[in-house]
């Protein structure tokens, strides 16, 4: 279970950018948090995982605080919780097993890392992850052969090899073609039921965050202004979200529809 | 498509001229004024010498003359030189290198601390500051003629040249990855190696690759004033009036940095 509460972000002297946010995710639910660009919702995740420094409040995973851990305390919380990227942010020069291996990293020693020689177990676990998600043949692979949905697949199987208790998503279709968005959405979806794993998406695709995920959290400015499901995410909570600003790159306005199969995008 | 034919059709009478390099006159053609003038006073009071000139010329001639055709005979001389100035290029290349990932990581802004910053910019600025020439007359000085002297100019001229452009590579990474190892709880060394290291492999190996190339043709250079190699033996050549076996050494010398050259050229293309 994750818990924040009263969570603050001020960059300097700017106003903040989270303004005393609280959320509670529990189970394995799909939270996908929608807002538009610069309400806070990367500066959220990444407060979780503390790539960034909440300025107050507290963040509990499973009862363990994680605002002001420090050294290799943080570290020991950071294996804990998977992360996926926008960029996929892979090392593009290493094969795709060593990929999917460096998250281990937490776990071995730096003599293992170094070698790359990871337990067996380990080795095991990378291999039916990787068949689970269809990229097992590609690992001897450098990771900048692959597709963009391949290498997102990569990125998800190394999150995953942390053995994660909550698994962050930072905008991870938006580099994407919207089939293969869709198709990287439902992996994620079944992920979390599979692992029992509650998995919390940034998304600006609003017909996506409705399909494919039990809850959705909209932010704007730094605040919640919305926490429900999906079918209680009508015009009004739109409108609220993102109103006043320009419209959000897909059109949330077809509530029942997939975005249509767009041909000029299959790159 | 349609253009905007009114817009077209009549000439609106605008001119446009690229707007000057530095706007203001008095500097433009001021700095231009002073160019000039610093540039006359320093040719006529350096001491040319128009009669020595042109006694010398003759004496160039007569060396190149000698020089030809290129001698050969004491090829034993030219190899055991060349491979001494190999040996000292490819250890100081070695260490030098081994010595620069180390510094490259603490003169980078991104990976290291303040302090640890400063302290590898200046390590980096000390050994950059010195032409490996003096470097060897000091080294010469202190531990001998021979290889040595050589050896540790060399490595010094590696890490001031190799340390701060893989420093630079480094400040440049795509941080990114190294987001995605802080996220899966690696520490700060299994981060270098994983986040970091593999993003300055290609220019980590060119690097290599175009110093052994520099430090073969600087051991022939610090060769001269006593720091062993093939430089050595071509400052007794001269010394002895043998100008056609100078020649030769040159010849080899040129001819050692086309091939490294090539070799160097094709291996960074491969790695890429």
């Amino acid at each position: 279970m994750l818990e924040i509460s009263n969570l603050v972000k001020r960059y300097g002297q700017n106003e903040p950018v989270l303004k005393g946010l609280d959320l509670r995710v529990e189970g394995s639910s799909v939270v996908s948090i929608v807002g538009a660009s610069g309400a806070g919702k990367s500066t959220l995740l990444r407060c979780i995982n503390r790539l960034v420094e909440p300025t107050s409040g507290s963040i509990k995973l499973n009862g363990h605080e994680l605002v002001n851990l420090r050294g290799s305390e943080l570290r020991h919380s950071r294996r804990r919780i998977g992360m996926v990227f926008q960029g996929f942010n892979l090392i593009d020069r290493l094969t795709v097993m060593e990929n999917v291996l460096s998250g281990r990293l937490g776990y071995v020693s730096f003599f293992q890392a170094l070698t790359r020689r990871f337990p067996q177990s380990d080795i095991d676990r990378a291999f039916s992850l990787m068949e689970r998600v269809g990229i097992a043949h590609y690992a001897d692979k450098r990771a900048d052969q692959l597709s963009g949905g391949e290498r997102q697949r990569v990125a998800v199987v190394r999150a995953l090899m942390q053995e994660p208790e909550i698994l962050l998503a930072d905008e991870p279709t938006a580099s994407l073609d919207p089939k293969t968005s869709q198709q990287i959405m439902s992996l994620l979806q079944s992920l979390a039921s599979e692992m029992s794993l509650p998995v919390l998406i940034n998304i600006h695709n609003v017909t996506q965050a409705r399909m494919y995920t039990d809850r959705i959290v909209g932010m704007r400015h730094g605040q919640m202004i919305f926490d429900g499901e999906p079918k209680d995410f009508n015009q009004d909570a739109l409108d609220a979200i993102y109103g006043g600003i320009e419209s959000p790159d897909d059109d949330g306005s077809v509530p029942e529809q997939s975005a249509p199969p767009a041909p000029e995008a299959t790159a | 498509m349609k253009p905007d034919r009114t817009a077209l059709g009549a000439p609106s009478g605008r001119v446009w001229k690229k707007p000057p390099f530095i706007t203001n006159p008095w500097v433009r053609y001021g700095l231009l004024a002073i160019t000039l003038v610093y540039l006359f006073w320093a040719f006529s009071t350096l001491p040319f010498d128009w009669q020595r000139i042109s006694e010398g010329l003759p004496r160039a001639a007569k060396i190149f003359g000698g020089a030809f055709p290129p001698s050969f005979e004491r090829a034993g001389l030219l190899w055991t030189g060349f491979k001494e100035s190999f040996q000292i290029a490819f250890l100081a290349t070695t260490l030098g290198v081994l010595l620069s990932v180390p510094i490259a990581v603490m003169a980078a802004r991104n990976v290291a601390p303040l302090p640890v910053y400063l302290l590898g910019r200046t390590i980096i600025i000390v050994s950059r500051s010195f032409h490996p020439v003096i470097v060897a007359i000091l080294f010469v000085a202190a531990v001998g003629f021979g290889p040595v002297a050589g050896i540790l100019t060399l490595i010094l001229y590696s890490i001031g040249f190799v340390a701060k452009l893989l420093a630079e590579e480094i400040e440049e990474i795509d941080w990114g990855q190294v987001e995605a190892m802080r996220s899966v709880g690696a520490g700060y060394m299994k981060i270098l190696v994983y986040g970091v290291f593999p993003q300055i492999m290609p220019r980590q190996i060119g690097l290599s690759m175009y110093q052994l190339d520099s430090n073969l043709r600087a051991s022939a250079v610090v060769g001269i004033v006593g720091a062993g190699g093939i430089g050595g033996t071509l400052m007794n050549a001269f010394g002895r009036y043998d100008y056609d076996f100078a020649f030769a050494i040159l010849l080899m010398i040129i001819a050692i940095i086309l091939v490294s050259e090539g070799l160097s050229g094709w291996v960074r293309k491969k790695v890429w």
